[in-house]
């Protein structure tokens, strides 16, 4: 997936985050582009800055110093064009409601026809129809984590943001839901979907990605940019076996191990 | 009858006979046996005096404890999402709360007089802070990734209180009107003990200043059942509002 130029959505320039006025950064100077459809994963080590350049991303929080362009205009919260998938599911999905009332809720000022119809489409896409009636902490983790897929793209978010999605379910869902992600990624009517997501997981972040951003240990900042460029459709099988993929993950591998592992104090796990 | 109820009603059975064999040994004009009582009671309260008693008493409750609940909720909900709230109104809820609502009897006497609207607010403070407390600990121990997810979901002002905080914290919410039910009980009573023309508390207390022993006990064993019938009706209405709670992150429902 090439980055054209007219396509570009969201622009991080000389971002710094302190949670502190005279505390460590816990993001250093981090600039990036994200084009239109583009799949763009970011890795580093625990601590690195990962959460909070995703919640700065997000609107949830703001930059410090420099600032991030959703298209021409910088944000101080939440905007309509973005949706976020948590990793904890349990805490995320809203236990009072069912899975379709979850996956409604975005849509709560449209008309009920409209919203059942939308939620029941994804729903259907997400391969949740026959539990739509029952509550989250009815369903298996990974069946969750689809509800909150389902509920952030129940609003047809522009860029959609995945903050260590698929970390709290067993290796197994975790393969499962990626090709959901991929599938989604590449269906035509989502096709404009942009997606930020990100994971700890070297592998699982090249697997996905068109393009992986590697983090320093804290102060994040940012080490390098790799092309993953592996075709597409990906299969867990033939595409994590073969030689470009290996090449791929060595190269983000020896782009981390290159870096100093210490950590500075009052750096916030991410 | 289940067999796990068996030894409750047994204790309760021996109660009723060790009363009744105490109150024969040595017969008392002011401790008539639990027959006597029950005999009493079979007589007076389908009377339509003693309904009519029965339900100013109700209409008593359940206005002060509408009002006080929905007082409790409402500021208990306000403290716990905005700062700025809780700052200010946390010196008086701590101050009002510390006081025992039976306290504030004579106060209200003096202030509002000795008619409904007195044992009404009476009744309403008792049973406000229970549920303000637990409202505004519902809201505060709403974890941080649901309140990052309502914001993420667009959920600001108003809708926030009654569309996120108040579900989140209506578990919290339940426990503390569960608490308030009895305490309004209480409060209803203590506010008829005071210059009211009916009601039960007034019913005890006349039977009292007549001597009528066994209508006395009569009256105090009706309170004891309503409250029992009260929090009965009460389970079974939180079972249906928590139910989608069964089984969720947190305490089961009970």
């Amino acid at each position: 997936m090439s980055r054209s130029a007219d396509g570009l959505v969201l622009r991080v320039s000389r971002l710094v985050k302190r949670f502190a006025d005279d505390g460590p950064p816990a993001l250093c100077d981090v600039s990036f582009d994200v084009s239109k459809g583009e799949l763009l994963a970011v890795v580093g080590p625990s601590g690195c800055g990962k959460t909070t350049l995703l919640r700065v991303l997000a609107g949830l929080s703001t930059p410090t110093e420099g600032a991030v362009f959703l298209g021409e205009r910088t944000f101080s919260r939440p905007p309509r064009e973005v949706a976020l998938v948590f990793q904890d599911y349990g805490r995320s999905l809203f236990p009072w409601l069912s899975v379709i009332g979850n996956v409604m809720f975005p849509l709560r000022r449209l008309p009920r026809s409209e919203r059942i119809g939308r939620a029941e489409a994804v729903l259907e896409q997400m391969g949740l129809r026959h539990v739509a009636g029952r509550h989250p902490w009815e369903l298996s983790g990974g069946m969750q984590q689809r509800v909150a897929i389902a509920r952030a793209l129940v609003s047809r978010p522009e860029i959609l943001l995945l903050d260590e999605p698929f970390a709290s379910v067993d290796a197994l869902t975790r393969a499962e839901l990626q090709d959901v992600l991929l599938q989604l990624h590449g269906e035509p009517e989502h096709r404009r979907v942009t997606i930020v997501h990100v994971t700890h997981d070297i592998d699982e972040a090249v697997y996905l990605a068109d393009r992986v951003l590697v983090l320093s240990p804290a102060p994040g900042r940012l080490v390098g940019a790799v092309e993953v460029g592996l075709a597409r459709p990906r299969s867990q099988t033939i595409t994590r076996s073969s030689a470009q993929f290996l090449a791929v993950r060595n190269e983000i591998h020896a782009l981390i191990a290159a870096q100093p592992a210490i950590r500075s104090d009052g750096s916030r796990a991410g | 009858m289940s067999g796990r109820r068996l030894p409750g009603v047994l204790v309760l059975a021996a109660a009723l006979g060790i009363w009744e064999a105490l109150a024969r040994a040595r017969p008392s004009f002011l401790v008539p046996p639990a027959s006597a009582v029950f005999e009493r009671a079979g007589q007076v309260w389908p009377t339509r005096e003693f309904l009519a008693t029965v339900a100013a008493s109700l209409e008593r409750l359940a206005a002060g404890y509408t009002i006080g609940a929905a007082a409790g909720i409402a500021v208990g909900i306000l403290m716990g999402a905005s700062p700025a709230a809780r700052r200010s109104l946390e010196p008086l809820a701590e101050f009002l709360r510390a006081l025992p609502p039976i306290a504030i009897v004579p106060v209200a006497v003096v202030v509002l007089g000795l008619g409904n609207g007195m044992r009404i607010a009476v009744i309403a403070f008792g049973v406000c802070f229970p549920v303000l407390v637990n409202a505004w600990e519902g809201v505060r121990t709403v974890s941080p990734e649901a309140r990052d997810t309502a914001a993420m979901l667009h959920v600001r002002g108003r809708e926030l209180l009654y569309r996120f905080f108040l579900p989140a914290a209506l578990p919290s919410i339940v426990a503390g009107l569960r608490v308030a039910l009895s305490i309004g009980l209480v409060m209803l009573v203590i506010s008829e003990f005071v210059g009211s023309p009916d009601g039960l508390g007034h019913y005890i207390r006349f039977q009292q200043s007549q001597f009528n022993v066994p209508e006395l006990y009569g009256g105090i064993l009706f309170l004891g059942l309503l409250g029992y019938v009260l929090n009965t009706l009460f389970l079974v209405a939180e079972r249906r509002l928590l139910a989608w709670q069964d089984g969720a992150a947190g305490e089961p429902v009970r």
